[in-house]
């Protein structure tokens, strides 16, 4: 198991340097000069894009500012941005705020579309299963900023229920609905995922046994097929949490949530490269780690899977 | 005389399909006295096993009891309500399904399953239950029972899994255990122990066990009473020897005819004998012919196959990267394969029997030791050339004719395959020759357009075997070619097997865990048990005279093999 483990950590490496050079790779070969953008219709003097080229590194060949950002990252000196904060310092005030919200989508998700799945499975062909189907499909056919604005438009602007947007202050009542938007297209895969595994299971010889052992159906639904049924479901949710976490650059836009798909986007508008990078780097490590903790988590709920 | 504890009057049983009833039971009777035991016989699609599930209300999908009724202690429970009947199960009725493997989930301890049965009984709770289970569990005959209870189904054995079932199915002490084919996934061995072992506890019990099976040899020793169906239908019942020793219905009689347990020694060895010599003079015409020409693969030897010393070792996966643990499959195997005659390869599973076929195909590569065929080392083998004429030659059928043959090709693609692969003849060529062998696995031509799905495992089987001689090869391995099939079909595959050897001089290489069925097919036996060889003889001295004590003990299980027919 350690020794699965440490394999898993050390695959993480190569993983981060790819992608890290990656991005390099891209935003060098981006059209546009991130220096013009910076300063819009104003002239730039030559002495000063010498100077700010300097400090970014953008006179140097990419293979070697890639180099130069793994040194400073392996201090945890990611640089500057372009507003002359230190990068680490932005990546330190958006994470927190995306991970509550990531947390939050999560919950909403899992507990609606695993209740709703659940349900609709015992009772396929029902009513209640075929509007499950229609509206899981409407959830995953229409764009996800759609749901924003209407969500904003109905409880934010015409019920006054919840603020219009987040802002500065990020607290828990302020995310409700943007959370609710963002964990509304993998709570329509949570349900129809627990559907479809449900019914699966509800065939199993080992489920025939129990009610020959004379349990209940409600006993049966409950402990044979709904915990089998969870496997896939519970690999989904930790892939998904891993796409939360990464920023929803789109829920976060509509809502402005300061997170870090905000941020992100921010920086990809603005060439702002060692932000970029640094916060690819972060998300890439933050998926290794969720999908490693998704594989122990597999191999504890089912136990015949056992890492060695 | 006693009231019967299970009383089935006229019972019909179907399936909807669309707005169809497909009938899968139309008109079962049949009754069970307390503490008796009676067998429901017949192959698969005869609906006994639809019987069995109808009774505890347990049939699958859109299965309803259309007519008839089902009396348990002179209630009918066809028509209960579903809290009566769900009162009625485990606690009254218990069941010991088929298949060990898939019958207790996966993600709880086994202990935990079997209490859950006490609990849903309303026998005991808590610390009571968890020390009664373990000792359900030693009552079903499993050794260390206190720590086999905390652990999970993937940590036990087939064998193992199906004492905890049977423990799970008699922990509330039903008056009726239903026992749907308990063992036909089982080693033969296994079976015997385990079916043994039943048959003591519902004995002491005085439980009355309903015992589901195809196997007539397994029903007849176990059973006091056979109940014998065809097609949804009760052909025959009454007291197990006068069903056996004077059958009344054809269907009966042919049943009873192709039970391999069952079948007469002295018969079998005479026509296995006109066989071996009719294959062996065309195989000699065959080999004279390699012999001379140099066009084709071999040196027409009189050995077609030779094994030397054959040992596979397999690394197991896992730990530390400096700790290396193995495995050894096969240990040291050797043996000739005459040409025209049979070989067969015994041994229960995980003896390695399997693992030497595919060395023999050239599907894995031995750790040690040679297959020499035809006089060629098929290690020295090089380039796609020598490789495909030494496939040519060399041909498998598998077990599971659902999984061999590919539910995408047409049967028509499936047999031209090889064909193609080896580029023999024109397309007009590949038809007639196709055409030929599906005619010698008598099935029709019409068949050709067909998939595998719409066809059915004995048809499949044919289609696997039409396959495997498209090539014209000398030898064909079978690899459990006929465990999956059922009796009657079994018997039919087997008789086409014999002909084909007698008319084509192949040979085979006969790979099986049933020992009844080698009296039917081969000449001579190699057994095997953990990876080794411990005998190695002609049929008829296995049979008349085991050296082995393990070949005693396979020869024991055989079901019903001590039953006298009159003849």
């Amino acid at each position: 198991m350690a020794w699965y483990i440490i394999r898993r950590i050390l695959q993480a490496v190569p993983v981060v340097l790819g992608a890290t050079l990656l991005i390099y790779a891209l935003v060098f070969l981006r059209p546009g000069d991130p220096i013009v953008a910076l300063f819009g219709d104003k002239p730039v003097s030559e002495a000063v894009r010498a100077q700010i080229e300097a400090q970014y590194n953008f006179d140097k060949p990419f293979l070697v500012q890639w180099l130069l950002f793994l040194k400073g990252a392996l201090t945890l000196d990611l640089g500057l941005s372009f507003s002359g904060q230190p990068v680490i310092d932005l990546i330190a005030r958006a994470f927190p705020v995306t991970i509550k919200l990531a947390f939050m989508a999560l919950v909403i998700e899992s507990v609606l579309g695993i209740a709703a799945g659940f349900y609709a499975g015992i009772k396929r062909g029902k009513l209640f299963d075929s509007t499950m189907l229609v509206v899981s499909l409407l959830v995953i056919a229409v764009p996800i900023f759609v749901f924003g604005f209407l969500m904003q438009l109905v409880f934010g602007v015409k019920l006054a229920w919840a603020p219009v947007t987040v802002g500065g202050d990020a607290s828990f009542t302020r995310l409700l609905i943007p959370a609710f938007v963002l964990g509304l297209v993998s709570f329509a895969y949570v349900l129809r995922l627990t559907r479809t595994s449900m019914i699966e299971n509800l065939t199993a010889d080992h489920v025939r046994t129990a009610r020959a052992k004379g349990l209940t159906d409600g006993q049966v639904n409950r402990r044979h097929v709904l915990r089998n049924s969870l496997i896939p479901v519970v690999t989904y949710l930790g892939a998904d949490l891993g796409t939360l976490m990464a920023g929803a650059i789109v829920t976060e836009g509509i809502f402005n949530v300061p997170g870090v798909g905000n941020l992100a986007w921010r920086a990809i508008q603005q060439g702002e490269t060692p932000t970029i990078v640094s916060v690819v780097t972060v998300m890439v490590l933050i998926y290794v780690v969720m999908s490693l903790l998704v594989d122990l988590l597999y191999a504890w709920l089912d136990p015949r899977i056992r890492y060695a | 005389m006693t009231e019967p504890l299970l009383k089935i009057n006229d019972l019909h049983v179907a399936f909807r399909q669309g707005r169809t009833m497909v009938p899968a039971v139309q008109g079962a009777s049949l009754a069970v006295y307390p503490g008796q035991t009676v067998a429901i016989v017949g192959e698969s699609g005869s609906g006994k096993s639809t019987t069995a599930h109808a009774i505890i209300g347990l049939l699958p999908g859109t299965g309803q009891v259309t007519d008839g009724e089902i009396l348990f202690e002179g209630r009918d429970i066809a028509h209960a309500s579903k809290k009566d009947i769900v009162a009625v199960r485990g606690s009254k009725i218990g069941l010991v399904p088929q298949d060990p493997m898939s019958n207790l989930n996966p993600l709880y301890r086994v202990g935990k399953q079997i209490k859950e049965a006490l609990e849903a009984a309303g026998i005991a709770k808590g610390k009571a239950a968890d020390a009664r289970v373990i000792e359900l569990l030693e009552e079903a005959g499993l050794p260390d029972a206190e720590r086999r209870a905390k652990q999970f189904p993937h940590e036990f054995s087939g064998g193992m899994r199906q004492r905890a079932l049977i423990a799970m199915g008699l922990a509330a002490r039903p008056k009726l255990l239903i026992a749907d084919e308990p063992t036909s996934a089982l080693d033969v061995t296994v079976q015997k122990q385990i079916l043994d072992h039943l048959d003591q506890l519902t004995d002491d019990l005085g439980v009355a066990v309903l015992l589901i099976t195809h196997d007539l040899g397994l029903a007849a020793e176990r059973a006091d009473h056979l109940v014998v169906m065809y097609k949804g239908r009760v052909v025959e019942s009454g007291p197990a020897l006068q069903i056996l020793q004077h059958p009344q219905h054809p269907y009966s009689q042919r049943l009873i005819k192709s039970a391999p347990s069952l079948a007469s020694q002295r018969l079998l060895s005479q026509q296995r004998a006109e066989v071996r010599e009719q294959a062996q003079e065309v195989a000699e015409v065959l080999a004279d012919e390699v012999a001379q020409g140099d066009t084709q693969f071999g040196e027409g030897l009189d050995v077609v196959v030779e094994a030397k010393g054959l040992t596979k070792v397999f690394p197991i996966p896992g730990g530390a990267p400096w700790k290396k643990s193995e495995f050894t499959a096969v240990d040291d195997v050797s043996f000739q394969l005459k040409r025209g005659t049979t070989l067969a390869i015994v041994g229960e599973s995980g003896s390695g029997k399997s693992t030497v076929a595919q060395m023999v195909l050239d599907l894995l590569k031995p750790t040690s030791g040679t297959v020499e065929f035809d006089g060629v080392d098929i290690s020295t083998l090089r380039g796609k050339k020598e490789q495909l004429a030494f496939r040519r030659q060399v041909q498998p059928v598998f077990q599971n004719p659902y999984a061999s043959l590919d539910p995408m090709y047409s049967i028509y693609r499936s047999i031209e395959e090889p064909l193609r692969t080896h580029k023999i003849g024109t397309g007009a060529e590949r038809e007639a020759r196709i055409r030929d062998l599906l005619d010698k696995v008598s099935l029709p031509w019409a068949v050709s357009r067909r998939f595998p799905n719409e066809l059915s495992g004995g048809q499949r089987q044919r289609v696997a075997v039409a396959r495997a001689l498209a090539l014209q090869p000398e030898v064909v391995i079978l690899d459990e070619a006929v465990s999956a099939l059922d009796v009657l079909v079994q018997a039919q595959i087997l008789s086409l097997l014999a002909d084909l050897q007698a008319e084509l001089g192949l040979s085979y290489l006969f790979i099986t865990h049933d020992l009844a069925v080698v009296r039917q097919i081969a000449d001579d036996v190699l057994v095997m048990e953990r990876g080794k060889l411990v005998e190695h003889a002609s049929v008829d001295e296995v049979f008349s005279n085991p050296r082995q004590e393990y070949t005693r003990r396979l020869l024991d299980a055989i079901p019903g093999g001590s039953i006298e027919l009159s003849r």
